[in-house]
């Protein structure tokens, strides 16, 4: 269980990024947050894992402190909970296998993996793992070699390996077409189904907020605006969507909204 | 030209150049005639006015300077004109008749810029264009009809620079010699013809003693004693030459009437010859009587091909030069490496003072650079002597400054998105190095390593020239004694060298990007 208690992130320049936001996520949810580019959603996801330091409040992950963890106990913290980018955060000279393996680096010996070295186990994980997403075919590939919905998929099997309670992915498909978007979070909804990982996702399109969250939070200005059930999102309208999220709000489109609309 | 500035803009203020002639037309044509483009100027047309002053007055400047220079010994300037229309009319005519051109047109333009907007003159500056090419064509002394008629003699010695390879081998040689000794001047007994001993060969010179040739008063030659000199047991039909030793053992190939001379042997490898005692300056201490040597001597090429001197010599340096601009790299790779992160904005942008020491670096390495590695040299071989040591310091100097301007961009350049990403795993800091920062850094800094490895070794072959070691030294040497087959194959070790360097460190560098 997640549970984030008066955050708040003021940056060097004195931009408010996040300004006492609480909420709770329990084990197993599929969490989206929404918000305009700028409401502080990227800030949010990076404060659970300390990418971003906050500046107030707490975080409590399975009643761990993360906030006041010292380097060792937050490294344990970080491992455990995967983490997917927008960019895909790939590194792009390297090959898809290695790129996976980081995602072991958390539980490997540090000397051993300054050599490049890794255990059997973790191999046969990493190679599992790109099984799983479809693409074990690339693993010897250079990184830049793949597209970008094969590239996140690389990104969603890093986060595997670490064997995650939770993965936060940040805007996972803002950079894939409509139809790359539904694979890779229906990859995340397998695991959140499958796997009992929990799920803390931050998106821009309402018809996928609709198909995939149990429930949803709204962010503006660095301030929780909105709280939604699943039956309250599905019920939500074009209309209610843009008066959170403001004009820039659109549907993957076309025809996929209306089946998979109904599908939901 | 300024053609957009008049064009009234929106909410801009109205600039110099809007807004009426300050004089009349004539008046401007008038000025303009006095002082080319002030007219233009009065006119609000500030910037083609400067620009015909400025390129009147260059020109001008510059004919005048150079007609000096072709009629130094003229005293008046009607004098030097005319003398440089002798010397050189085509240049003189072209330039008067260009600058009578240009300012009857400013007179003209002058005028006509108070009255119109409009511009035109784009002919008129293309004048200005060919008489600044006519200038620098005198200037810098070009001359076509010597580029042709001078080709003809180049070609021999361009053929040896070309095709050089006959000086590559040679061939041990093998002397053969009898000497024969004579007295000088002729007093008491003459010295006993040597002892022959069968299947050697053997002089004998008669008379065995005499004067040697002498200058007097006037400096004209009095020649010395005639003496016939013999010789047998030598080989057959071969050229053989004549030296003379002193009694200091000083050796020389004897000359007369301006030939080394030497004689043919007949059939049996015997000669006979007259000599004329030649002419040798001897010391004031040396009086009394003294003991010469005259010598036959063949010299024949016997054995296989071996190589030659130069041949062996540009192997030698060529290696020399590879190495030298290994090491250079190597050491310039080992500094360029903290300086780079001292001279990345990214690393460097934490505080002010660390800001400060980013642009002093910066500043440094712009100016290191810039002093090209020839001039390195000139300054490292004062600090440890000419040679290749000299060189290695001046390419690791220059290698630093292009290095560490090249990697800190390749620093700056890192994406941070691998670095957070790998941060998010759980990695430790060193991982985190290890796998997100090092793989970014690699492809580059390889890249870029081998690039300057290849200009290193180039800049190696020419370094030499002035005194830093290497191929170019012996090069320069080369050229200096005319011997262009030699240098012929320096140039071609250069050429192969630069070219397998070229695709080597092509191949490498696609491999990494």
């Amino acid at each position: 269980m997640l549970e984030v208690k008066n955050l708040t992130k003021v940056y060097d320049d004195g931009t408010v990024a996040l300004r006492d936001v609480s909420f709770t996520v329990e084990d197993g949810e599929f969490l989206i947050i929404i918000g305009l580019s700028g409401s502080g959603k990227s800030t949010l996801l990076r404060c659970i894992n300390r990418l971003v330091e906050p500046t107030d409040g707490q975080i409590l992950w399975d009643g761990a402190d993360v906030t006041a963890a010292e380097a060792t106990d937050l490294r344990k913290i970080r491992r455990q909970i995967g983490m997917i980018f927008q960019q895909f955060n790939l590194v792009k000279r390297s090959n898809v296998v290695t790129n996976v393996l980081t995602g072991r680096l958390g539980y490997s010996n540090q000397w051993h993996s300054l050599l490049q070295r890794f255990s059997p186990d973790d191999k046969a994980m990493a190679m599992a793992a790109l099984r799983r997403v479809g693409i074990e075919d690339q693993a010897l590939k250079r990184a830049d070699e793949l597209s970008g919905g094969q590239q996140q998929r690389v990104g969603i099997a890093r986060a595997l390996v670490q064997e995650p309670k939770m993965i936060l992915a940040d805007e996972p498909v803002a950079s894939l077409d409509p139809v790359l978007a539904h694979s890779i979070l229906e990859h995340l909804e397998d695991l959140n189904q499958n796997e009992s990982i929990t799920i803390l996702c931050s998106l821009h399109y309402l018809d996928l907020v609709q198909r995939y969250a149990t429930r949803v939070i709204g962010l503006r200005q660095g301030e929780i605006v909105y709280r939604g059930t699943q039956a309250e999102i599905q019920a939500m309208t074009d209309e209610e969507f843009k008066d959170i999220y403001g004009e820039e709000a659109v549907r993957v489109g076309g025809g996929l909204e209306g089946s998979l609309g109904g599908a939901a | 030209m300024s053609a957009d500035t008049r064009t009234p803009t929106g909410g801009n203020p109205p600039t110099f150049e809007e807004g009426p002639s300050f004089v009349s037309a004539p008046i401007a044509a008038l000025v303009s005639l006095v002082a080319p483009g002030v007219g233009q100027i009065l006119a609000r047309q500030w910037r083609r006015g400067l620009l015909i002053l400025g390129s009147s007055l260059s020109i001008i400047g510059l004919l005048i300077w150079r007609i000096g220079l072709i009629a130094t010994r003229q005293e008046t300037w009607g004098e030097k004109v005319t003398r440089a229309l002798q010397r050189q009319p085509g240049f003189t005519i072209l330039m008067f008749a260009g600058i009578l051109v240009l300012w009857a047109w400013n007179v003209w333009d002058a005028y006509k810029q108070t009255t119109s907007a409009k511009r035109g003159g784009a002919t008129i500056f293309a004048l200005v264009l060919v008489l600044f090419f006519v200038l620098g064509w005198q200037i810098s002394e070009i001359d076509l009809y010597k580029a042709v008629t001078e080709l003809d003699d180049t070609w021999p010695l361009l053929s040896r620079v070309l095709w050089p390879w006959e000086a590559a081998v040679t061939r041990r040689t093998d002397t053969v010699s009898a000497k024969a000794l004579i007295r000088v001047p002729c007093e008491g007994d003459s010295p006993a013809p040597p002892a022959e001993v069968p299947g050697q060969p053997y002089v004998s010179v008669e008379p065995a003693c005499g004067d040697l040739s002498d200058l007097d008063e006037e400096n004209q030659i009095v020649p010395g004693t005639e003496v016939v000199f013999t010789g047998r047991g030598f080989m057959p039909n071969t050229e053989t030459q004549i030296w003379w030793s002193d009694p200091v053992s000083n050796q020389f190939q004897i000359r007369q009437a301006g030939e080394y001379l030497a004689v043919m042997t007949d059939r049996d490898g015997a000669f006979e010859l007259d000599v004329i005692m030649p002419y040798r300056l001897t010391p004031p201490s040396a009086v009394g009587v003294q003991e010469h040597e005259i010598e036959a001597r063949q010299v024949s090429d016997v054995g296989p091909l071996i190589p030659s001197d130069p041949l062996k010599l540009s192997i030698e340096r060529m290696v020399e030069t590879i190495m030298m601009g290994m090491m250079a790299t190597a050491f310039g790779i080992v500094l360029a490496v903290p300086v780079s992160f001292l001279a990345a904005r990214n690393l460097m942008s934490g505080s002010w003072y660390t800001m400060a020491l980013y642009y002093v670096t910066r500043t440094i390495l712009n100016i290191v650079r810039s002093i090209e590695p020839l001039i390195w040299v000139i300054i490292s071989a004062q600090w440890v002597g000419l040679g290749p040591f000299a060189g290695i310091i001046a390419l690791t100097i220059h290698t630093i400054a292009a290095l560490g301007k090249l990697y800190s961009e390749a620093i700056e350049g890192i994406d941070p998105g691998p670095i957070e990403a790998v941060q998010a795993t759980g990695a430790t800091r060193l991982q985190t190095i290890m796998f997100g920062v090092v793989p970014q850094m690699i492809p580059p800094f390889v890249s870029f390593s081998i690039y300057r490895w290849d200009i290193n070794v180039r800049m190696s072959t020419i370094i030499g020239l002035v005194g830093g070691g290497g191929i170019g030294f012996i090069l320069i040497q080369y050229i200096r004694l005319l011997n262009f087959r030699a240098a012929g194959i320096a140039v071609w070790f250069i050429a192969i060298t630069v070219a397998i360097l070229d695709y080597v460190s092509a191949e490498i560098r696609e491999k990494y990007t």
